[in-house]
C-alpha cells in the first residue's frame, strides 16, 4: 500500500463506484418504467460495500412489489425515491474523497514548512 | 458502467415516451380520419416498448465479468388496432356504404388522454434521472479541486 493509497480512500472509491452502479440500475428501471413484463432491480448495497469486488455487483430482482396486469413491477415512488438518495450519497462520498485528499495534502504541507 | 452511460439509459427512455406521445397525438388527431391510403378508416395505433439490447460498451463489460442486463428501453414496434370501426349512419356523407354507414376509428379520446399523461410522467422522471446523473458527474470533478 502506497502512501497515497490509503484504506479510507479505496473504500470509498468502491463506495462511489457502486453508488454509481446503483444509478445505473435506477436509471434503467425507471426507463422500463412501461416495458410490459420488465421486474424492478436492484443490489444489496451493503452486502455488495463489505464484499470483496473481484467481479461485478450481484444484480437481483427486487421482492415484494406491486405487479401490474402488464407483469411490470417498477414503482415511480420507490424509483424516484432511490434516484435522490442515490445521487446524496454520491456527494457525500465525493465530499469524503475530497477531505481525505486534503488531509494528505496538509501532511505534505506542514512536512515542507519544518 | 459509467456515469455517462446512465445517461443514455434514461435518454432511450425520453426518446421512446416521446414516441409514444408521438403516437398518442396521431391516434387523436385522425380520431374522425376516414380515408388511408392504405383504404378505410384510420385504425388506432399501439406503441410496444421492449428492454433495449445491450450497446457495445455494455456488451463488453458484460463479457469482462462486470454486472450486466441493466439497460434502456426501445419501441419495439407501432401496430394498429384490431378492434373493428365504429359505424355511424350518415347516408349524406362521401365515404358511406350501400347501407349508409360510414366506418369511423375505434378511437376513445379519453384514454387517449390518459396514455398521454403516462407518456408525460414517464418522460418528467426520466429527466430527472437525467439530471441526477448530471450531478453527480459535476461533483465527482469536485474530487480534483
Amino acid at each position: 500500500m502506497s502512501f497515497i493509497d490509503t484504506p479510507t480512500l479505496s473504500l470509498l472509491q468502491r463506495y462511489l463506484d457502486l453508488t454509481a452502479f446503483r444509478q445505473g440500475l435506477v436509471a434503467s428501471n425507471v426507463a422500463n418504467v412501461d416495458t410490459p413484463g420488465y421486474r424492478t432491480r436492484d443490489v444489496d448495497f451493503q452486502a455488495e460495500l463489505q464484499r470483496a469486488q473481484e467481479a461485478g455487483p450481484q444484480v437481483e430482482e427486487v421482492p415484494g412489489l406491486v405487479e401490474r396486469p402488464d407483469g411490470n413491477n417498477v414503482s415511480l415512488d420507490r424509483e424516484g425515491l432511490l434516484l435522490a438518495q442515490t445521487q446524496l450519497q454520491f456527494r457525500v462520498g465525493v465530499q469524503l474523497a475530497r477531505v481525505e485528499f486534503r488531509r494528505l495534502l496538509t501532511a505534505i504541507n506542514e512536512g515542507r514548512q519544518g | 458502467m459509467n456515469l455517462f452511460g446512465v445517461m443514455d439509459i434514461s435518454a432511450s427512455a425520453l426518446k421512446a415516451e416521446r414516441q409514444r406521445a408521438e403516437v398518442v397525438a396521431s391516434n387523436m388527431a385522425n380520431a374522425e380520419t376516414t380515408r388511408t391510403p392504405e383504404g378505410g378508416p384510420y385504425r388506432r395505433h399501439h406503441i410496444v416498448f421492449s428492454t433495449a439490447k445491450p450497446s457495445f460498451p455494455q456488451a463488453l463489460e458484460s463479457r469482462m465479468g462486470a454486472a450486466s442486463g441493466i439497460g434502456g428501453v426501445e419501441v419495439r414496434e407501432v401496430v394498429p388496432d384490431s378492434a373493428p370501426p365504429l359505424r355511424r349512419y350518415e347516408p349524406s356523407h362521401p365515404d358511406a356504404d350501400a347501407d349508409g354507414y360510414v366506418s369511423y376509428p375505434a378511437i376513445n379520446p379519453v384514454e387517449e388522454m390518459v396514455d398521454l399523461m403516462g407518456a408525460v410522467r414517464s418522460y418528467e422522471l426520466n429527466s430527472s434521472a437525467v439530471t441526477a446523473s448530471k450531478q453527480m458527474i459535476q461533483q465527482s470533478l469536485e474530487i480534483l479541486r
